[in-house]
């Protein structure tokens, strides 16, 4: 058997590079099939690692609750809430918790200024538990503390970008923003985070949460969002099944009631854009493998045409002594070579077309081939040869020697 | 070499020595309503070493013949040994075993692959054999030595003549050292001078010992053999020993 393969790869090999264009123009269905499946997985992919680190930098370990009303709920009026109750009961009875803040959104506007410059941003108001949650760390100055919650005390720690669209100067620590009528006196400057999907990271003012309290009007029922993370040996499925068992026990729900709240851990987010990067790859990978289809039926008739033209030739070696699966063995596995060599010049062409457009597009993440791609794509082009190699190699091995022979 | 045991057995009397033995061949094809009777009752027996010509005009039965005596076709009736094996029986993968191991063909339009060297030409038999390249490089030069090619092993059949390109189709045949050379009008696209150096070669072979069985229109060619086996309308109408006078 190996021996057959062996000749049979020999001489599938002279017959290709004897007919060099037509062997090129026949498998250049297949070249550009696989090229463009290369050149999409290999964006998607890159796209995909860029994702997943820039959420590594969220903080894996964290739980995000916040409340949820249905809309169908939302049009008769009611609204759920999370009360900082809920987040006594959460930091009382929680278990594998290692810190946990209350974020407290501005619900009125979240106008910024500094002397003429205005901007908007998203002003939250949090502990100092914020930073460890949200891995937030201070580049100068100092992170709310616990007496600026106590005390009510009216400042706050800004991103970067906030500081540059205000035209803040390099150390904004001790100059004075407005926010929602109110002077505020910047104590800290937060880390540069970079974007996610586009959406900054660094445009963000943290003022004390009981300072936005007051700022709200120090309203009954205030709904909160809260943020936790977990202690190392936590489980994040064990502690939100426990969370949102006390939570619906402290909402009073029925069992056949929905919660009123989410819990979203960074894992589910980055869960989330994964499965839509997977699912674009395999949609736009399924189209493209169209045209490994289309290439396949394009060797399929060029040997078609092939057998047709060397039909003497199989006579004459039927003639000599060649048996069945000899004349099988060399059309098919010149099919299968055909497609192969066409699926690694599209490989390499694929691995080219990815690189280019993302280091032309800015912003855009390096490409990147996986190696289960690769073998999919040659295992895929093979296979496509072996396929449509088939019927033109069980022609010409059918064929009568005698009749063969007499082919003109 | 085959020479050795060819000719050995050839001088053992008996029926079991005869090489190939035909019984009441007869192959009809259906054309419409009409049953061609293409061979109708052939009775032979040719022995080892022997250099046996059929000759016959186109329409005689010769092809249909040659196709079933070369293993290409089965018959429609008849009995058929060579070399003791009984060839109705076996399928088209036996057949194709049968013919690389006993028959060399040489044909009139000389039939190499164009796209192989001489030398590649040669060793291709050797390929449905499992033998190595490089002993069946070996065994191609061997055999293109003894039809004084070897000078020319790395040539395409189109840059060949006409004569070299029947040495190469021959050296193709001896190759593979099988019981019968089995030569379809071997100088119909030849010349006359390069037709005598090819009969030449062939009678070198049967001296050699080679069994030899040429199928021709040409009586001079013919002639050339031990035995002159004449055929028409599908039956063997006389079987002489060459020289012998026609009428």
């Amino acid at each position: 058997m190996f021996y057959v393969i062996l000749e049979s790869t020999r001489s599938a090999l002279i017959s290709i590079f004897a007919h060099g264009l037509r062997s090129f123009l026949t498998t250049l269905g297949i070249v550009i099939g696989v090229a463009s499946v290369i050149a999409v997985v290999s964006l998607t992919q890159g796209m995909s690692a860029f994702i997943g680190e820039s959420f590594s930098s969220l903080g894996s370990n964290s739980l995000t609750i916040q409340s949820y009303t249905p809309i169908a709920e939302q049009m008769r009026g009611v609204r759920a809430r999370l009360t900082p109750e809920d987040l006594e009961l959460i930091e009382r009875r929680g278990e594998g918790i290692a810190s946990i803040t209350p974020i407290l959104y501005a619900n009125r506007t979240s106008q910024v200024r500094y002397a003429a410059q205005t901007t908007f941003s998203q002003i939250m108001g949090t502990t100092y538990a914020y930073r460890d949650v949200s891995q937030s760390y201070v580049e100068l100055g100092r992170f709310i503390a616990e007496s600026d919650n106590l005390t009510r005390r009216r400042v706050t720690v800004i991103g970067e970008k906030v500081r540059e669209d205000l035209g803040l100067p390099e150390n904004p620590v001790n100059e004075y923003v407005e926010l929602g009528g109110e002077w505020f006196k910047v104590i800290g400057l937060l880390e540069t985070k970079g974007d996610i999907m586009g959406f900054s990271q660094d445009d963000i003012v943290l003022v004390p949460y009981s300072t936005m309290q007051s700022l709200q009007g120090n309203q009954a029922r205030t709904d909160i969002q809260i943020q936790l993370s977990l202690s190392e040996e936590a489980d994040v499925e064990n502690v939100s099944r426990q969370l949102t068992a006390l939570l619906r026990n402290a909402h009073d729900l029925s069992p056949n009631e929905d919660d009123d709240f989410v819990i979203n851990t960074a894992e589910q987010l980055m869960e989330t854009f994964d499965t839509v990067i997977n699912m674009v790859t395999l949609v736009i990978g399924g189209i493209v493998s169209i045209s490994l289809l289309v290439g396949g039926i394009g060797i399929m008739n060029i040997m078609l045409v092939s057998v047709t033209e060397r039909t003497r030739e199989i006579g004459i070696c039927k003639a000599i002594g060649a048996k069945r699966h000899h004349i099988l063995a060399q059309f098919l596995i010149e099919a299968m070579l055909l497609s192969l060599l066409g699926g690694l010049v599209g490989l390499a062409l694929g691995f080219g077309l990815g690189s280019a457009i993302s280091s032309s597009i800015e912003s855009f993440p390096p490409a990147n081939i996986p190696m289960w791609a690769i073998a999919l794509a040659l295992g895929f082009s093979g296979f496509v040869g072996v396929l449509f190699g088939i019927l033109p190699a069980a022609k010409a091995a059918n064929l009568d020697p005698i009749d063969a022979l007499r082919y003109e | 070499m085959c020479p050795a045991d060819g000719s050995s057995a050839a001088k053992d009397p008996g029926a079991d020595t005869a090489l190939i033995r035909m019984q009441d061949i007869r192959k009809h094809y259906e054309m419409g309503s009409q049953v061609v009777r293409a061979l109708d009752g052939i009775n032979v027996e040719i022995g080892r070493g022997d250099w046996v010509s059929f000759i016959g005009s186109s329409g005689s039965g010769k092809s249909t013949f040659l196709n079933i005596l070369g293993c290409l076709d089965r018959p429609s009736g008849g009995e058929y040994f060579l070399n003791g094996v009984y060839v109705e029986e076996l399928g088209p993968n036996q057949l194709a075993e049968i013919r690389n191991r006993e028959i060399g063909f040489i044909f009139q339009s000389f039939n190499l692959l164009p796209r192989a060297t001489a030398l590649g030409n040669v060793m291709q038999p050797l390929v449905y054999r499992r033998i190595s390249y490089r002993q069946r490089r070996e065994m191609a030069m061997e055999a293109l030595r003894r039809v004084r090619l070897d000078d020319r092993v790395d040539h395409l059949p189109n840059q060949l003549s006409g004569g070299q390109r029947q040495r190469v189709a021959i050296a193709r045949a001896l190759v593979t050292e099988p019981s019968i050379l089995l030569a379809d009008e071997p100088t119909g696209n030849l010349d006359s001078r390069t037709s005598a150096e090819i009969m030449q070669l062939f009678d070198q072979l049967h001296r050699e010992g080679q069994t030899l069985i040429l199928v021709t229109h040409e009586e001079d060619v013919a002639g050339l053999g031990d035995r002159v086996i004449e055929l028409l309308d599908g039956k063997i109408i006389r079987d002489r020993r060459a020289g012998e006078p026609l009428h």
